[in-house]
């Protein structure tokens, strides 16, 4: 860690919470990346990063200062998102309407409506975006922050395990998971899973 | 010819593989492996990075710094260290004040706890949180209506009316009980949203009143103090070290 983010958590458990900005203008953006990846959304990536910077500020006494900040925060970034999902997930499967081909109103079902007409590709584009968000919500928590972490951020699998508490190998499966569902769940695009 | 399972391949294309030079070895030779490896890589390709929107530093500052505690200074070594010879009538007090809070803790459970005032909604951090599952309950609830409202334009149906009046009834109770109970904290928390609400339970019908404006401005610091006050506690939630 260097001399600045040392001097400004020094100056914050000396009683200047204003220092606190000089980490939050280093890592912002990071920690947002991480919330957006697991979240899939700007509103809940917001919420997330609020959560993460206030939990590691109240938590300051207990940061051992041999290590990094940045990995200190992107931990607990990773698992307050992880706790959004969650909660987003408990709350939808009861009270969102389910996506289906046909609507029904005896199962509470919705179509996915096609907002504006427009080229083929727009059409296809759309429908793929869609797709792949509803392929990214069959992933439990845990599988979508591991596999967003790995694939898309190039987290090494050591790291992302230390995050979740987990074990390398539970993080790893966690991955081959994801990428088994999703591949699953791309199938009607690809013609089929072989 | 023995094939590799999915897992293999997967871990193969992530470069998470053991057995990298066999795998590509045996895909060279096996059209069934290379097929799925191929759908795997695709899998891969359609999920690759997107761009990530870009959330404002300066307002989520502000935000946050309205929720920040001034923390108190490192504790220094006593001054009184060096003493020795007072550390037998020091540890006789010790054991006396033990005793006093066992007996109190044994025979005290009419005392009126008190809990600090931490947090008045915005002006602090909120550190405490509901021992009650009931109000953890009703905040939970509460959130989830806010959230719902605020993500949702024109007037309110009449269920979420009648989720807000019935959260406005209970909430009136667990305000007084806070108060009773000398939790300033919860009791901010819970007023505040007692006053959001009231105003969603006297919504007008038009949908563009000037209500929707007064519940933007009340519910911005208030849905994170309520998950805060809600959230379990730290420790269990991986903010550990």
């Amino acid at each position: 860690m260097d001399r600045a983010e040392t001097e400004a958590i020094r100056e914050i458990l000396g009683g200047n919470r204003d220092a606190y900005r000089v980490l939050m203008d280093r890592h912002f953006s990071s920690v947002a990346r991480v919330a957006f990846r697991i979240t899939g959304n700007e509103e809940d990536a917001e919420e997330a990063t609020q959560e993460a910077f206030l939990r590691a500020y109240n938590k300051l006494h207990s940061f051992r200062q041999d290590s990094a900040f940045s990995t200190w925060i992107i931990r607990i970034a990773m698992n307050t998102a992880i706790n959004i999902v969650e909660r987003r997930k408990r709350d939808l499967s009861y009270r969102a309407p389910r996506i289906a081909d046909e609507p029904s109103e005896a199962e509470g079902t919705v179509r996915v409506a096609d907002q504006q007409a427009g080229p083929e590709s727009e059409l296809l584009g759309r429908e793929a975006a869609t797709l792949r968000e509803t392929a990214m919500e069959e992933l439990t928590p845990m599988e979508r922050a591991a596999f967003t972490m790995r694939h898309m951020e190039e987290v090494p699998m050591a790291e992302i395990a230390e995050a979740l508490h987990i074990t390398v190998n539970s993080a790893k499966q966690a991955v081959f998971r994801a990428v088994a569902k999703l591949r699953r769940s791309l199938a009607p695009l690809a013609g089929g899973v072989r | 010819m023995k094939h590799f399972a999915e897992e293999d391949l997967i871990a193969y294309q992530l470069h998470e593989s053991s057995n990298e030079t066999a795998i590509r070895k045996h895909l060279e030779e096996c059209a069934e492996c290379a097929a799925v490896s191929e759908s795997i890589a695709e899998t891969l390709r359609v999920f690759s990075a997107e761009p990530v929107p870009q959330l404002d530093l300066e307002h989520n500052w502000q935000r946050l710094r309205g929720n920040l505690s001034i923390l108190s200074v490192e504790r220094s070594k006593p001054k009184w260290f060096g003493f020795r010879w007072l550390a037998w009538p020091a540890i006789g007090l010790a054991m006396a004040t033990f005793l006093v809070v066992v007996f109190v803790a044994l025979h005290g459970h009419h005392l009126v706890k008190t809990r600090p005032n931490l947090a008045i909604n915005g002006h602090g951090p909120l550190t405490t949180e509901p021992s009650d599952p009931a109000v953890a309950d009703h905040l939970d609830a509460a959130e989830r209506l806010l959230t719902e409202v605020n993500n949702t334009q024109g007037p309110l149906d009449e269920t979420t009316r009648e989720q807000a009046h019935n959260l406005l009834l209970k909430n009136a109770v667990y305000v007084h009980t806070a108060r009773q109970s000398g939790d300033v904290a919860q009791a901010a928390v819970l007023e505040n949203l007692g006053r959001v609400l009231t105003t969603l339970d006297n919504e007008p019908e038009t949908s563009h009143g000037t209500w929707r404006l007064r519940l933007e401005m009340n519910t911005s610091g208030l849905l994170l103090d309520i998950r805060i006050l809600r959230q379990n506690d730290d420790q269990n939630q991986g903010a550990t070290q």
